[in-house]
């Protein structure tokens, strides 16, 4: 019980320090002068897709604990 | 009924009372008496005169102390009625904070049952599924620190 309490916990702390990560990431982004065509547009649309597949799977986890 | 023979002021009479009644009769008949002793050299009409007109005076007298008691003894008895009325408010209070307590303590045994029940188990999948996103977010941290 214990170990499983503090591997949620666990997670949650590596998620928020990753959110952390990326608001800080964006901001320095938005903040510097980066050239229109640094970054492809697959690797954009990747990153778009793995960003809605991350919170899909988030917002069914959510579902699913909430139903217990 | 009982025949008595009393003696009042010299002079025997022969008198009739209910049964059980003699002892009261003769103390009564010496109260008479005393009182006709008490004044010696009067005809014997006279005496028993002065006799009812004295013992008159002690129960008119004697109704008068009564007359005065009365109303000490209406207050006696009007606080002797608030002071129940007060003991049966105070018990009546007294039962109402027992309850209260009672109340009191059957919710805190309730809110410890339910502090006692041990929580949901935590769901394994849910722990695995969570570390999962973790990584996956951890990834994606690092794709976008590392973007142009």
């Amino acid at each position: 019980m214990e170990l499983d309490l503090d591997e949620s916990s666990l997670a949650i702390g590596r998620i928020e320090r990753a959110l952390s990560r990326i608001e800080k990431a964006l901001a320095d982004r938005v903040n510097r002068p980066t050239p229109a065509s640094a970054t492809p547009a697959a690797d954009q649309s990747a990153l778009k897709a793995e960003v809605a597949a991350v919170i899909g799977e988030l917002d069914r986890l959510i579902a699913e604990a909430g139903r217990g | 009924m009982a025949d008595v023979k009393l003696t009042i002021a010299g002079r025997p009479y022969d008198v009739h009372c209910a049964d059980g009644e003699e002892a009261r009769l003769i103390q009564l008949a010496a109260v008479v008496d005393e009182k006709t002793r008490t004044m010696p050299g009067l005809t014997e009409v006279r005496q028993l005169l002065f006799a009812a007109l004295m013992l008159a005076d002690e129960v008119q007298e004697a109704r008068g102390k009564i007359d005065k008691v009365e109303p000490q003894s209406d207050s006696l008895r009007a606080a002797v009625a608030l002071a129940e009325s007060r003991e049966a408010q105070a018990r009546d209070e007294l039962k109402a904070a027992i309850a209260r307590e009672q109340a009191a303590l059957r919710e805190l045994e309730a809110a410890r049952e339910a502090v006692a029940v041990p929580p949901a188990a935590a769901n394994p999948a849910h722990n695995r599924a969570l570390l999962q996103i973790a990584e996956r977010i951890e990834t994606l941290a690092t794709r976008v620190e590392q973007l142009p």
